[in-house]
């Protein structure tokens, strides 16, 4: 509770987004209304000051001397309803000596400025700001004026209480409409953000209810182009790969399970008939070794399990080096020597120039890929036939295939990919003693496609099998 | 052939295999103690004063590296070899960085092991490389690096010569394929089909060893390995 409130910003991001919302709409409001408030005073100010400027014209008009050398307003100007305006306009005339000669009644006997300044009204209406006796301001223009021989100084001037009141009242209402705009916006964004990010609450809803027992469901995907169906269409394919994963693991721990339960049924077969049976010590001889050759067995399909399991989890990165896959695959063959002498096989490399690229992949893992694939070669090569080993730049530079054909039996349709699957045995291929633990291509899979290459047995070659790698070279 | 009867304590709370252990070991000639536990054991460690001792890593109540490290702050004077099942080359290293002389993987071959133990106790001690090993009318050559039998020299590739000085060291003895794929092919991964091709190389080994011969030296064990031998068990 307490970091929730002192947490700088709430944890909801619908709020969160209103708030941001409201903040910059806040700003933006203020700067608008500072501008146009700035903007209004100034327009109001240049229309006071060309009004009066008029009306120093006027005024001129109006000035006469009367027999006593008075200066006088003309005062029928009054009776023009239309200029009624005029009275509240504050006005002193002065003669160059600085001596008052008229002013207006609405001055209440106040000096309108200061003293005469040099040049004033001469050349330009001289607008200033002056503050009378009594505190108010007067926005005022000065003028010089020549009248039956005399030169005269009109000063007129407005007083700016009227228009500053007004400025506060336009003050006042932009601060009432601001917040009231701002309330308005935060409601409307709120509703806004709650609407776009409900989508985003739905599939939360969904996911949460994914668990490993139904990973078939998916999220509905709304608009497949928008941020939020893209989110759910990751989503989803998060989701296949867990499912496929899933199953895959499944099917592996049963298949793992019914694998080491084969060579125990025999232990355990073998171990009870000499017991029953066995008097001879020779039977007991004959039933101890088999028993260790199944627990033999046992150990590898245990060691081949682990080894799937290292491959699985090695990060790309992990014991990467950079060799050669033509030496690792010449130090295979040679390790392979006396198999293939044994079985009187040939074995041919062709284009080994193109072997002589640099691969970067963890050695020893790929070192038990390929020995696997040579050996599985080997081990289905007749006596007296021969294995290709041919290497070929592929079209990609980036790319080394290299291609395994042996003259063995080939493999059945539809086997070319079930092959990889952990345990796989063909019905059609291999004997009983001749296979392994069933785990030698699957582990050779995973490695190949861990290094980033591929593996596969051609389809389309008419006799024997021909195992394809792909590997990604670098420079 | 014995002169030093060694004392082994095994320390392992699998009754079975530690029943096995003890019959087999002492069958080859020790003195063996047992504990089911690890406080147990590590009692008798002080009041046997095992030379050797073979430790089980995953023990109930105690780990079995906790009892080897106690063992090497105290500076007893005994040889360990570890077993375990943990095989991973992470869990080797700690074994041995913690005071361990040797290490097994679990399962291990029976031979394997005494073969270690022996290593461990120098009760067999290799043959000085000048001198020529003899079993039988076959000779072993290891300055020239070749063998003869019964005068004629037999012409072997240098890892059949490998294989047949490693039989020749071990010789009256059974040598696994685990030992002969760590110790004469190098290989560390056991999931390999390495038993395939030291098959393969054994039988053409022992064609060139005793085909022309009646007396056979090289002997399959079944479900052991294979023995250099004279006499047939």
């Amino acid at each position: 509770m307490t970091s929730r409130l002192l947490s700088p910003l709430p944890s909801n991001l619908r709020i969160r987004l209103t708030l941001w919302y409201v903040a910059v709409l806040a700003v933006l409001l203020f700067v608008y209304a500072a501008l146009v408030f700035a903007f209004q005073y100034v327009v109001l100010t240049r229309q006071i000051v060309h009004d009066e400027i008029q009306d120093a014209g006027t005024v001129e008009g109006l000035l006469f001397f009367d027999q006593q050398g008075r200066l006088q307003l003309r005062q029928d100007y009054y009776s023009r309803p239309q200029t009624h305006l005029l009275i509240d306009r504050l006005m002193e005339v002065r003669d160059l000596s600085g001596d008052i000669l008229y002013r207006s009644p609405t001055l209440n006997g106040m000096p309108l400025g200061g003293p005469n300044r040099s040049g004033e009204g001469d050349t330009s209406f001289d607008e200033r700001i002056v503050r009378l006796q009594d505190g108010s301001h007067v926005l005022l223009v000065s003028h010089i004026h020549s009248l039956q021989g005399r030169t005269l100084l009109i000063r007129l001037g407005y007083n700016l209480a009227p228009l500053r009141q007004r400025m506060i009242q336009f003050l006042l209402l932009l601060l009432v409409a601001v917040p009231v705009a701002l309330t308005l916006a935060g409601i409307a964004g709120n509703t806004v953000a709650r609407r776009a990010l409900r989508p985003l609450e739905r599939m939360a809803a969904r996911a949460e209810g994914i668990t490993a027992g139904n990973l078939g469901s998916r999220l509905d995907i709304a608009n497949p182009n928008d941020e939020l169906g893209h989110l759910a269409r990751v989503f989803n394919h998060l989701l296949d790969r867990l499912e496929q994963a899933f199953a895959q693991l499944h099917r592996f721990t049963a298949d793992a399970a019914h694998e080491l339960r084969t060579p125990l049924a025999a232990l355990r077969t073998i171990g009870e008939v000499a017991l029953e049976k066995g008097q001879d010590s020779e039977e007991y001889r004959e039933a101890l070794g088999s028993i260790l050759e199944e627990s033999a067995r046992l150990n590898e399909t245990i060691s081949g399990l682990l080894m799937l399991a290292r491959a699985e989890t090695t990060q790309p990165a992990d014991q990467q080096s950079v060799f050669n896959p033509a030496e690792l695959i010449d130090e295979v063959l040679s390790l392979l020597d006396v198999v293939i002498e044994e079985r009187n096989v040939t074995v041919l490399q062709e284009g080994k120039a193109a072997g002589q690229a640099s691969v970067r992949a963890a050695r020893a893992l790929l070192r038990v890929a390929i020995l696997n694939v040579l050996h599985n070669a080997l081990k289905f090569s007749p006596n007296g036939s021969t294995l290709s080993v041919a290497y070929v730049q592929s079209e990609d530079p980036a790319v080394l295939t290299i291609a395994f054909q042996d003259q063995g039996p080939g493999i059945a349709p539809g086997e070319h990919r079930r092959v990889f699957e952990r345990f796989f045995t063909s019905s059609a291929r291999g004997t009983a003693s001749e296979s392994g633990t069933g785990l030698g291509l699957s582990v050779a899979k995973l490695v190949i496609d861990r290094v980033g290459g591929e593996i596969w047995f051609d389809e389309e070659v008419p006799e024997g099998a021909r195992c394809i790698i792909t590997l990604p070279t670098c420079k | 052939m014995v002169p030093i009867r060694s004392k082994i304590l095994i320390i392992e709370d699998d009754r079975k295999l530690s029943a096995a252990l003890v019959s087999g070991v002492e069958s080859a000639g020790y003195e063996v103690v047992a504990a089911g536990s690890a406080e147990e054991g590590f009692f008798m460690v002080h009041s046997q004063r095992p030379d050797l001792l073979l430790l089980d890593l995953t023990l109930p109540q105690r780990n079995g590296l906790d009892i080897l490290r106690q063992i090497r702050k105290e500076g007893l004077d005994v040889r360990v070899l570890i077993l375990t099942s943990h095989n991973a080359i992470e869990d080797r290293v700690e074994g041995l960085r913690t005071g361990a002389d040797d290490y097994l993987g679990k399962p291990f071959s029976f031979p394997e092991l005494l073969a270690r133990i022996d290593a461990l106790l120098r009760r067999f001690l290799p043959p000085s490389p000048a001198a020529p090993l003899t079993i039988g009318d076959l000779t072993i050559d290891t300055r020239t690096r070749t063998a003869s039998r019964g005068g004629e020299r037999l012409d072997l590739t240098p890892r059949e010569f490998d294989l047949l000085l490693y039989l020749a060291e071990n010789h009256g003895r059974t040598v696994s394929r685990e030992m002969l794929a760590k110790d004469v092919w190098r290989e560390t991964s056991r999931f390999t089909p390495i038993d395939n091709v030291i098959d393969v190389q054994v039988a053409r080994l022992r064609r060139k060893v005793d085909d022309r011969f009646a007396v056979k030296l090289l002997q399959t064990v079944r479900g052991l390995g294979f023995s250099l031998r004279e006499h047939q068990p």
